[in-house]
């Protein structure tokens, strides 16, 4: 059990904090501020997520630039500890809309009624947002959204495609629609995050699929939802007997490593035909994670070329094709790749006729930058850089610059080919037809070109 | 409600607190609500709103749950320190704990508990009787809960008002969330108990398994950590279990998964079956990877885990090597966790994969990470002797790149690779040599220095090298100094030419007169003496063969292994500590428990003993602990102090077999004599003595009342000043009420670090006592420093050698001749053997600066004999840890350690048998000397 919960911001003042066990000491807020802020043990200058100062143990998780904290003097189970802090952060996003250091200064009353059904005496009772409901009395004062980050993986939806509507997912659960009745409506994301790592020949070294089947439910009256999946979706990779008829019926199958399935989740019917049913509870959760190492397309390729052009100089080339259907777009790409450390000047030559794109050298971190607003299926891009050193490079380029590294967005787009069959809600009404709104996307982990 | 809940922080308008109060009395109800709210949010940026306390409290009575809970919580703020006012608020509870609203009923229930004020405590029994047996599930979970509250406040209310039955009850309740609270509250009671409250059967077993596929997430690991501990029959059993648990491996919440992998790690220790133990270890590879995508934190924690289950059962990851390789985005703390899991899972299959990884991150930008990843294929090359030579060409194609760090880290790899393997790969030193003069860190200079001397018949120009850091040796790091002035005598010894030569004058003067450093000081004079005396000698000493070193990435101790093991799933294998190592909670509740330990004997002879003087004291030995009441009758004599007492302290409270008074014997007070710090006269006719004492690692007051005056006495109670180590009573003060003319001796439990007075540390103990007869008495005591000295300050020793090197030094010192210098080993480069030469002590030791050494004599005190100075000493936990003879004085070294981790290092010279000790002490806290000469002073007196 924890002893001590509290939210700091990232200037370190205490927007809440709660005691539950009186074991450990008031100054637990500062003495954790201060060893965060100046961490500097075993060569690292990053905090773990868990230590202990002086028979106290701190626990701590970033969200949105909040540190959510919490503390006890037992040997307690940290993944339970911080597992409950990601928790605690949703839930409170759940009931505000939005996550922000205002939000949760204008609602500290919800949030100490909120914390206290949370957890008791220490023990986590619930981070159920549903079950809370019956038990949390205040209502939430929602802070206007549009000037805020939003939060969450579905968040990403919000600078995609207009058809989207932008202000579902900081819609708090609870507050009622400044125009009455809610909307009766439905979420399904699949959100599916990939890491792909190219050896500097271009062969793909490493590839993995994270992916959640995340949903937030506005739907009245709690109705039973079926949720099919593909069908030929298998489970388990690697000497399992499915795996090799699967994989000999053809290359069509989608084959995940591992899942897991929020505890809502039933599962009867799954086996047969791939289906799971659930009555989801209120507030945003992952139906389903996964996660793969079966081979897929990588939707970008990246080639980069770095070699000396003269004395003291060297040219860069870095080329991005985008290897998806043209109906589909890229967008909020960027492209870095670290350069020698004597570098000291960077000029950048973009194609002609470059629209939406910037460049920029990082003379702090020796680092190039290259950002474009969007990227259409099947296009290549190229940027050009002519690079100055301050003293000769000792040995090969290659091995005291890159990799280059890629973040993206690809909105209605997923490599895994899993997908959501039919989304059918159990009620039975001619007249009740609620939005439905299920939308893929797929983000770059750690998305690595060797060179 | 309307508005922002922030306007209540904006007030800053005079007057705030009586403008609050009125709002507060206000006729409407809204008013009333917003005021409370701007009385918690003044309350939670830490303004002291206490005052208000009786006005909140009259807005208690309301319907409106949204007003009560904001009450509550300022009642749960401010309870503590308006104690008397918070017995306005118990009707309201009581009341509230039988409303017809479940929720309310849980509410009050709830808030209780967590008011910690002795009188609310009392009132709290009956609703909390009532609530384990309410109708609505969640006032049940609420009650159980309370339970464990109350146990914290007042363990045996709880176990006479039999809570610990009904919370046992609730395990067979029908709702899961119930059972997981239950568990929950038991498991923590069990942990401050050393008494079985909760054990699991087969059958508590079955019901718990049944209940896990119920519950909810958070009740699951509630559960499966308490189930844990049991221990499962036989193979059948513990298969059976396995396959209950099996399917919380698929659960979404990582806490579940590591805690199921924990139950099941745990029993495959006792399935037998090779095909069950592989199966499993099939099941659990998938979930432990999918872990890794979860938030870095938990990666984090899931890593730090996989780190030990890879150690004991390398099988379970063995082909998921790629999982582990590290993302660019990963934070430092999961990359360099990543990086020790795959030197761990290396092997001649996948060497080539992860050499080419690890060659990529050391070019990365990040230094640290950078450092990591030469350092880890250097561990690679000595883990596997098949792909060591791959390794070093790696090596070899990162120092070509010359990146400064980058270069360091891999000689000093190459200087471990080169000990592993000898004669195999030297022919690269040259390419090393290139990089002499880039060389700036101490310890890569020292690895380089030390491959020079090691191979100094190879290298052509070994003495030049070696010459070019002569001139600067004055300024060398002490580690580079070291090994120069090792290498210097290597190379003597293989070329013992005219160049070597002087260079050997000159280091050996520059580390023996110029130095203040005696590692130096003392390694120079033995190597003086060994090349004039015997230089062949030397020889088979200073080129002796070195034992081979070896891979060091699987470097936990298998006991401890399997401890941490044991605690997967806790912060213990999160640490690699085991858990008595960092959990430091204040065992207030334990001290109540060792009561049940009083032994039957020594109750017998106490009752036996108030039977005679009639008026039996009401309380039983379980409710007052470590406390009797004397009643003696006019036939009786107080039995004199100086009875036989075999150990001073031990049977204070009869822990000790034989400190059982028999029968026939009156029996109290026993114990020594007490220092008087209360006479009578002054307290008129209440006698106090007292005095601290150390039991059982834990620091106790002991104290003695002895009523003299015309009145019986009741109503004790204590309290102690702020003072310099923050003493302070762990508990209630437990006396019984004395009669005229009766004592009673008591052993109060103290704790440390909770009102620290400021400024330089001081004994004084300001003691304040009260009774409801008298006034208060107010009197000072004497911090003595021994009793906080703890079990745990002896000082590892570890190995015989460096004893006897210790000895030896001591010889050198002495000017006698090494009659056996084969016993120096190769005290060169090796980090690891230049440890566990010296010894610990005397590393710690001189690594104190000299300020932090302080010197007192006591002329008074003679030592009879060291062995018997040595069982004194240690009985008070100062331990011993080496002895020389230095002309006729005996020098004995000691160490010691108070809270805080704050060590004491200690050298006894006397000469034995002769009055006068000269005791000096080396602390990083000297301005404690004082009073730790004081209590070593009075250790040596007894």
């Amino acid at each position: 059990m924890i002893s001590q919960f509290f939210v700091l911001s990232q200037r370190g003042d205490n927007i809440v904090f709660r005691d539950y066990r009186g074991e450990v000491a008031k100054g637990s807020a500062e003495i954790f501020f201060r060893k965060v802020k100046f961490w500097k043990e075993d060569g690292q200058e990053e905090a773990p997520p868990v230590f202990n100062v002086d028979g106290v143990n701190y626990f701590h998780v970033k969200v949105v630039g909040l540190l959510f904290v919490a503390t006890t003097r037992v040997n307690v189970s940290p993944s339970l500890v911080l597992e409950l802090l990601q928790r605690i952060a949703r839930v409170i996003k759940d009931y505000l809309g939005v996550l922000s250091e205002d939000s949760l200064r204008k609602n500290f009353v919800l949030v100490y009624e909120l914390l206290d059904e949370v957890i008791d005496f220490g023990y986590v009772q619930t981070t159920s947002t549903e079950v809370l409901k019956s038990y949390v009395f205040n209502e939430p004062i929602v802070v206007d959204a549009a000037r805020l980050q939003p939060l969450g993986p579905a968040a990403i939806f919000m600078q995609g495609t207009k058809r989207m509507p932008g202000t579902a997912v900081t819609k708090s659960v609870v507050a009622n629609e400044p125009g009455g009745r809610k909307r009766e409506e439905i979420f399904v994301d699949i959100i599916e995050k990939i890491s792909v790592t190219f050896s500097s020949s271009g062969y793909i070294l490493t590839s993995e699929i994270d992916g959640t089947i995340q949903m937030k439910s506005y739907l009245s009256g709690n109705p039973e939802i079926r949720l099919a999946l593909n069908e030929d979706l298998s489970i388990g990779r690697g000497g399992g007997t499915i795996y090799d008829y699967r994989s000999s019926s053809g290359s069509g199958a989608v084959i995940l490593d591992d899942c897991n399935f929020h505890e809502s989740v039933r599962l009867d019917s799954f086996d047969m035909d791939r289906t799971l049913s659930l009555v989801p509870p209120d507030g945003e959760f992952p139906v389903m994670n996964y996660r793969m190492t079966q081979e897929f397309k990588p939707p970008f390729r990246i080639n980069c070329l770095i070699e000396e052009a003269g004395q003291l100089k060297a040219e860069v080339i870095i080329k991005v094709r985008a290897e998806f259907p043209s109906n589909i777009t890229a967008n909020t790409i960027a492209v870095q790749m670290p350069l020698p450390k004597y570098t000291t000047r960077a000029s950048f030559e973009l194609e002609p006729g470059a629209v939406g794109q910037r460049t920029d050298f990082k003379e702090a971190n020796k680092k190039l930058e290259w950002g474009l607003k969007k990227i259409v299926g099947g296009s290549e891009h190229t940027l050009r850089a002519k690079l100055t050193f301050s003293q000769e490079s000792h040995a090969n380029l290659t091995k005291e610059a890159g990799p280059v590294s890629m973040t993206f967005t690809i909105p209605m787009y997923n490599v895994s080919r899993l997908q959501v069959k039919y989304l059918q809600i159990a009620k039975k009404s001619s007249s009740y037809n609620p939005y439905r709104w299920v939308r893929y996307v797929t983000q770059a982990n750690s998305y690595v070109a060797r060179i | 409600m309307s508005g922002h809940d922030s306007k209540y922080f904006s007030t800053t308008k005079k007057g705030e607190i009586p403008e609050l109060k009125e709002e507060l009395n206000s006729q409407h109800r809204d008013k009333r609500k917003d005021a409370v709210k701007k009385v918690i949010a003044a309350m939670t940026v830490g303004k002291d709103v206490s005052s208000l306390f009786t006005d909140v409290v009259n807005c208690m009575q309301t319907e409106n749950l949204e007003l009560k809970k904001l009450v509550y919580l300022y009642l749960i703020n401010y309870a503590k320190s308006q104690p008397d006012l918070a017995i306005l608020a118990v009707n309201t509870f009581v009341k509230d704990s039988q409303d017809p609203n479940p929720l309310i009923r849980a509410l009050a229930v709830r808030t209780m508990g967590c008011i910690r004020v002795d009188k609310i405590t009392e009132y709290l029994c009956d609703p909390l009787q009532r609530c384990l047996k309410d109708d609505d599930p969640y006032v049940r979970k609420t009650a159980a809960v309370c339970v464990a509250k109350l146990y914290d406040i007042n363990a045996e209310l709880v176990e006479d008002r039999g809570f610990l039955e009904s919370l046992k009850d609730l395990i067979s309740d029908n709702n899961p969330m119930v059972v997981a609270n239950a568990v929950a509250a038991l498991a923590e009671i069990q942990e401050h108990n050393s008494r079985p409250i909760f054990e699991i059967t087969s059958h508590t077993l079955s019901k718990l398994l049944t209940a896990l596929n119920e519950c909810t997430e958070w009740g699951q690991v509630f559960i499966l950590d308490a189930l844990s501990r049991y221990k499962a029959a036989d193979a059948r059993e513990a298969e059976n279990i396995v396959e209950r648990i099996t399917p919380r491996l698929q659960h979404a919440n990582c806490a579940v998964v590591l805690s199921a992998v924990k139950m099941i790690l745990l029993q495959m220790e006792l399935i037998s079956s090779t095909d069950v133990v592989r199966n499993l270890c099939k099941k659990m590879a998938p979930p432990l990877v999918t872990l890794l995508s979860a938030e870095p934190e938990i990666q984090y924690v899931a890593l730090r885990n996989i780190n030990l289950i890879v150690q004991k059962r390398p099988t379970i990851l063995a082909h998921e090597i790629k999982v582990f390789f590290c993302k660019y985005n990963d934070p430092i703390y999961v990359k360099m966790e990543k990086l020790e899991i795959m030197i761990k899972l290396a092997s001649d299959r996948n060497i080539d994969q992860v050499l080419l990884e690890f060659k990529e991150y050391a070019t990365e930008v990040d230094v640290d990470f950078v450092r990591r990843a030469v350092r880890a294929i250097g561990r690679c090359a000595i883990k596997l002797d098949r792909a060591a030579e791959r390794c070093i060409s790696v090596l070899l194609e990162l120092i070509k790149i010359k990146v400064n760090y980058v270069v360091q880290e891999a000689i000093i790899v190459i200087k471990d690779i080169f000990r592993r393997y000898p004669n195999m790969y030297e022919s690269i030193i040259a390419t090393l040599c290139e990089s002499l003069d880039t060389l700036d860190e101490p310890e890569a200079k020292a690895s380089m220095i030390w491959i020079i001397g090691e191979y100094a018949e190879r290298i052509d120009n070994a003495d030049e090298l070696l010459e070019s850091f002569l001139e600067s040796f004055p300024e060398e790091p002490p580690q580079v100094q070291l090994q120069l002035l090792t290498a210097t005598v290597k190379l003597f010894l293989k070329k013992p030419t005219e160049g070597p030569q002087q260079m050997i004058q000159v280091v050996l003067n520059n580390a023996t007169v110029e130095t203040d450093n005696p590692d130096l000081r003392d390694r120079a004079y033995i190597y003086w003496r060994l090349l004039s005396t015997d230089p062949e000698a030397a020889k088979d000493v200073v080129i002796a063969e070195k034992p081979v070193i070896s891979d060091d990435s699987n470097q936990l101790d298998p006991s401890l292994l399997d401890e941490l093991l044991a605690n997967i799933a806790t912060l213990s294998s999160v640490y690699h500590k085991p858990p008595d190592a960092f959990v430091t909670r204040a065992k207030t509740a334990s001290q109540r428990t060792e009561d049940d330990d009083y032994p039957d004997g020594n109750e017998k002879g106490y009752s036996a003993n108030v039977g005679d003087g009639g008026a039996s004291p009401s309380t039983s030995s379980s409710s007052v602990p470590y406390t009797a009441a004397r009643q003696p009758s006019p036939a009786q004599v107080m039995p004199a102090p100086a009875s036989p007492v075999p150990d001073l302290l031990g049977d204070l409270i009869g822990l000790d077999n034989n400190a059982i008074v028999p029968a026939d014997q009156p029996a109290m007070p026993s114990g020594p004599p007490l220092p008087v710090l209360l006479p009578a006269s002054t307290g008129q006719g209440l006698q106090i003595s007292a005095q601290l004492a150390r039991q059982d690692g834990q620091i106790f007051y002991s104290l003695m009342f002895e009523n003299n005056s015309q009145i019986t006495l009741d109503g004790f109670m204590i309290q102690f000043n702020k003072n310099s180590f923050g003493l302070a009573a762990a508990g209630p003060l437990q006396v019984p009420p004395l009669a005229l003319g009766a004592a009673a001796r008591t052993l109060l439990p103290m704790v440390l670090f909770q009102n620290m007075s400021p400024g330089p540390p001081s004994s004084l103990l300001q003691v304040a006592v009260k009774n409801n007869q008298q006034p208060v008495w107010y009197f000072n005591d004497k911090i003595l420093l021994h009793v906080f000295f703890s079990e745990d300050g002896r000082m590892e020793r570890t190995s015989f050698l460096e004893v006897r090197s210790l000895f030896h030094i001591a010889l050198v010192y002495c000017g006698t001749k090494l009659s056996k210098p084969y016993i120096m080993q190769d005290h060169t480069a090796e980090r690891s053997s230049s440890m566990s030469i010296w010894s610990v002590m005397f590393v710690t030791w001189r690594s104190l600066p000299d300020s932090n050494e302080v010197l007192k004599e006591f002329p008074g005190i003679m030592v009879g004999s060291a062995e018997t100075t040595m069982d004194r000493l240690a009985a008070s936990n100062v331990f011993f840890i080496a002895k020389r003879k230095h002309a006729n004085q005996d020098v004995l070294y000691f160490s010691a350690k108070i809270p805080r981790g704050i060590p004491f290092l200690i050298e006894l010279t006397t000469v034995i048998g002769n009055p006068g000790v000269k005791c000096a002490t080396k602390t990083p806290n000297p301005e404690l000397a004082p009073l730790f000469f004081e209590a070593i002073e009075t250790l040596l007196k007894i």
